[in-house]
Parts: C-alpha cells; structure tokens; sequence
C-alpha cells in the first residue's frame, strides 16, 4: 500500500496541503500570506494535474490578484472571517463573472466569458475565497465519465488508474490531491457524495434549497444541490456557512435562520440515536465496503451514540423513481439542443437525455407522486432517531476504461434516497480497500439539520486519521 | 397492466411525437433508451388516491417581484 500521513514540511506543499481550519488562524495573525498559500496551490496543480486533469481552467491571474487583495485587507485589519484568502474552486457548471462556464461540453463556448458570478461564487468571493479555476465534471453534470469531450475525464489522485467518480470528478480529485483546500460540486442524485467518497475526502449535498442554485447549470430543478467538498468535517461546516443565504431569485432558495454551523462541532455524539440503514449495503456492496462501513458504525456507538438497525426500501426504488423525474427534466432542459445538435452532445450525455421523450406527463407525476410517498417514509424515521448512517456509495472507485459499460443502468446508488428526501446527507472517509482506494460512511439528518450530520461526522474524524492519509501523487 | 413493448419502427414514431426525430446514427440509442425508461415507468405504484398530491407543489410567493 502506497499510504502515509500528511507530514507538515517547510516547503510550499506544506500551505497546499492545509485545510481552512490550519490556514485561516494564521492568516488572520499575518503569519502567512493568501499570496503564499494560492501560490503554493498553483505551483501544485502545475506539478501534478497533467496527471490527474481536475481542472478544465486555472485562473492564476485571477486568484493571485484576489490574494494580493485579500493580503491587503487582512493587513489593514479588515479580516472578514475563517474563508478569506483560502482557495477554493467551482465545478465548471458554476458561473465566475469574467470566465467562461463549459459544462465540460462542447455545447457551450469554451472562451466565452459569463457576465455575471453565481451567488454561490459572490457569496465564497464575498467571504475573501480565492477561486482559483474551474473543474472537470461529467458533461452537464450527467454525462460521463466521458472520452469523447474537448477535455479528458478526470482521474482519482489516488491511483489514476481509477476514477474519481461523478459527476463533481474534478472537484473531488482537486481536493483530494490537495490542489485546493475547498471545492464547491453539485448533487442531483449524488454528485458530491460519490466523488466525496470515493476520493476520501469530505462532501456535503445540504437540505434542498440552502444553497442557492441561480447561475449553475441544471441537470433536475427539482433535486439540485450544490455542496462543499473539503478533506475534514470542521471545513465543511466552514465553506458551508460561508456559501448558505437565501436568494430570492432562486425559487427552490429556502429562507430559514442560519445556524453557526462550527459550533455545532463539540465532538460529543452521546445520546445521538442513530438508524442504520444497513439494507441499503448488504449484501449488495463489496466486502470490503460492508466491512469498513460496519467498523465505523462501531466506532459511533464506542463514542456513546445508541446505534440500531433500521430498514428502509430497496434501494432501487429511489433510484428509479429519481431517475424517472430526472430524465423527464433533463429531457426539458436539453431537448432543443438535442434537436438540432445532437451531434455536438457526448455519447454518454445523449444517451442520457434522449428517453425523456418516452416519458409521459402522467409517469413524471406518478414518480413525483412515489418520491412523496418514499420520502415520507424515510423522513418518519426522523421521529425516533436523529440521523441515519449508510455507506457513502457501494465499491470503491471505478477503473478509467473508456469500454466500461453506462453504470447509470446498471447500478442502483445509496446516494440517492436522501437526494429525493432533499435532506442533508454528508461522507467521511472510514477506510481504504484494494488498490489504495478510499471506502466512505454517509450520514443523514432530518431537513436544515446540518448540523446534527457536521457534528457527527467531526467527531467520527476526530477518533480516526482517516482522513489525515494523502495520496502520494507523481 | 404493462402495455406490450413497441418494436423499433413504433419507438422512433413516440420519438418524433416527441419532437426528436435524430439522424440515423443515433436510432439505436433511442431504442436503447426507451427499453430503459420503459422498465422504469412499468415500477410505478398505480392507482394512488386522487388526492394524492405530488412532490412539486407551486408557491407564488416563491415569484413576487424582488428589489434585486
């Protein structure tokens, strides 16, 4: 195995390496620069990502420029809080006034600026983030991993010969291969949880409609997410309180009181009863996944959650019916594009969208229908227990092999049930399994109960050094 | 009651109805898709009260004017 513990050094890697919990503390006393840790960052991605392809665009002039101002105001004393000056990065859906979104697609041009920044942008810019590119995806948030795109699918850093799962792949191998500390992905039927997961860092797809959506290409209005990827928990709760506000033009935007997500980290899961969803992963995920997700499951109860068994179901019911009203609103959003260039859509992505035209109006509202009757089900746990543990996705990561067969009709995803309950689902890495590959633990909570999910995941991370591991990258 | 599958030349008249008449090159993966969809929408509870409201509800306050 190919493993070792991040070792603090001297050198730039040592600011790359960092999350925004180490950096923000000593750039707010000046004792570093956001010049210093977006340079190291850059110098990093510009070492390393010709092998891993996270990034469709860096925008060095741009995040050097943020960071020298960013260095400035700290210095004046008008630091704005823990994300300014740490870099992060968006799954190129997002819009960054001044740079073009492709949706890694041929569809859209590639060097065509977009006028306006998304509010998740405004909001992680307003806070002093540093954006420093945009990152692969699978095309449109659906179609991949795809070789038949202007840009190649990106790899899992920590064994390239693998993926690094969908569709936020750039995102999760960004953050993993510590080119950025903080990455924002998007989450329809878990896309943020599924390259969290299996690149063995830290996602959140929060409560529907805490984030807003306005500015970030749609795959399914009615289940969209965007989400915080980072490599600790306590970072997640940082990005996400600094990218939460309601958007009035975003009419799935919730407008709810904004809890202090950091303080919600005490550490202390005793009492916590939590629901085990343990159908949803046996006996359909690899041993090594049971095993992993099993152990952690333990490890909750060692810290004094109560822990029992619960059984919701199958998973392929969730995943058909979101998959049903995804197509049905996929087909919405591209069927004139479809129409007139379909030639221009990656396979993958065509393949996808096209059977929305065989999806009647009556089944698209007998699936919405199901996905009340399921949620219902699921949200009725929340009764006696205050979050439910499953596995973060079922194997570890896929090989890059462009003949693999459309998982998307194959597979069932564990993601997906609390995609269509639009309730707060985070993974942590809990493990690692053949070829040096991350196993994850998924927790869900109750809606806007992100902080019950933060601070069960922090105080699994901090009884385990999971995720203090690092890919050694070449 | 599952209705019987439709052969090729009957998948290509639902495309179209649809809108999407694509070139040659891509008929296959609209049969392809339809198999797909149709398995999908044949695991559909039936019969659900008439009341039964879906997931999507529609909030016009969700559209008032903003000073934004």
């Amino acid at each position: 195995m190919d493993l070792h513990i991040a070792q603090p050094s001297a050198g730039t890697d040592d600011l790359a390496t960092r999350g925004i919990t180490e950096l923000a503390p000593l750039l707010r006393d000046g004792k570093i620069s956001p010049v210093a840790v977006t340079e190291a960052c850059l110098d990093r991605i510009s070492r390393y990502d010709g092998a891993v392809h996270a990034f469709i665009r860096v925008t060095a002039d741009r995040a050097l420029a943020a960071a020298r101002s960013a260095e400035a105001e700290i210095a004046a004393g008008r630091y704005r809080g823990p994300f300014h000056g740490i870099p992060f990065a968006l799954k190129d859906i997002i819009d960054v006034a001044g740079v073009p979104t492709t949706a890694h697609s041929r569809l859209l041009p590639a060097d065509t600026p977009i006028a306006v920044s998304a509010p998740v942008t405004q909001q992680l810019e307003a806070a002093g983030g540093i954006m420093l590119g945009k990152l692969g995806t699978f095309e449109f948030a659906l179609g991949g991993p795809s070789w038949d795109l202007p840009w190649p699918p990106p790899l899992n850093p920590w064994n390239t010969d693998f993926l690094p799962g969908g569709s936020s792949s750039g995102s999760g191998a960004a953050v993993a291969a510590r080119f950025v500390p903080s990455a924002i992905g998007t989450d329809t039927g878990g896309s943020v949880r599924w390259p969290a997961a299996v690149c063995g860092i830290v996602g959140l797809k929060p409560t529907y409609g805490l984030l807003s959506r306005r500015g970030v290409q749609p795959n399914t209005f009615s289940l969209d997410h965007c989400g915080p990827m980072t490599r600790t928990v306590r970072d997640c709760a940082l990005m996400l309180a600094a990218c939460t506000g309601h958007d009035p033009l975003d009419p799935g935007s919730a407008d709810v009181p904004l809890p202090d997500y950091a303080a919600s980290l005490t550490g202390d899961v005793k009492g916590k009863r939590i629901g085990v969803v343990r159908n949803w992963y046996v006996p359909e995920a690899t041993d090594e996944v049971v095993t992993a997700v099993d152990s952690a499951v333990e490890q909750l109860w060692a810290l004094g959650a109560i822990v029992e068994e619960v059984t919701l179901p199958d998973i392929g019911d969730y995943s058909d019916c979101k998959t049903l009203i995804s197509t049905c609103e996929l087909f919405a959003i591209h069927a004139p594009d479809l129409r007139t260039r379909p030639q221009l859509f990656g396979a993958k992505l065509r393949q996808r969208v096209i059977g929305g035209a065989f999806v009647r109006a009556e089944d698209y509202l007998q699936a919405q229908r199901w996905r009340t009757e399921l949620v219902r089900q699921m949200l009725a746990l929340f009764l006696r227990y205050d979050a439910l543990a499953t596995a973060g996705w079922l194997s570890t990561a896929d090989p890059a092999s462009p003949e693999a067969a459309d998982f998307f009709r194959t597979r069932r995803l564990v993601t997906m049930p609390f995609s269509l309950a639009g309730i707060p689902a985070l993974v942590v890495p809990c493990g690692f399994g053949a070829h040096n590959l991350p196993i994850s633990l998924q927790i869900a909570a109750r809606p806007f109960a992100e902080t019950t999910v933060l601070r069960i995941g922090d105080a699994y991370q901090q009884a385990t050094d999971w995720h203090l591991r690092m890919p050694v990258l070449h | 009651m599952t209705a019987p599958m439709p052969d090729r030349e009957q998948i290509l008249a639902l495309a179209a109805q649809a809108g999407l008449t694509l070139p040659a090159a891509y008929e296959d993966e609209l049969v392809a898709a339809y198999a797909n969809v149709r398995r999908m929408i044949d695991r559909l509870p039936a019969n659900r009260p008439r009341g039964d409201e879906p997931a999507h509800v529609f909030v016009p306050t969700k559209f008032l004017p903003t000073e934004n």
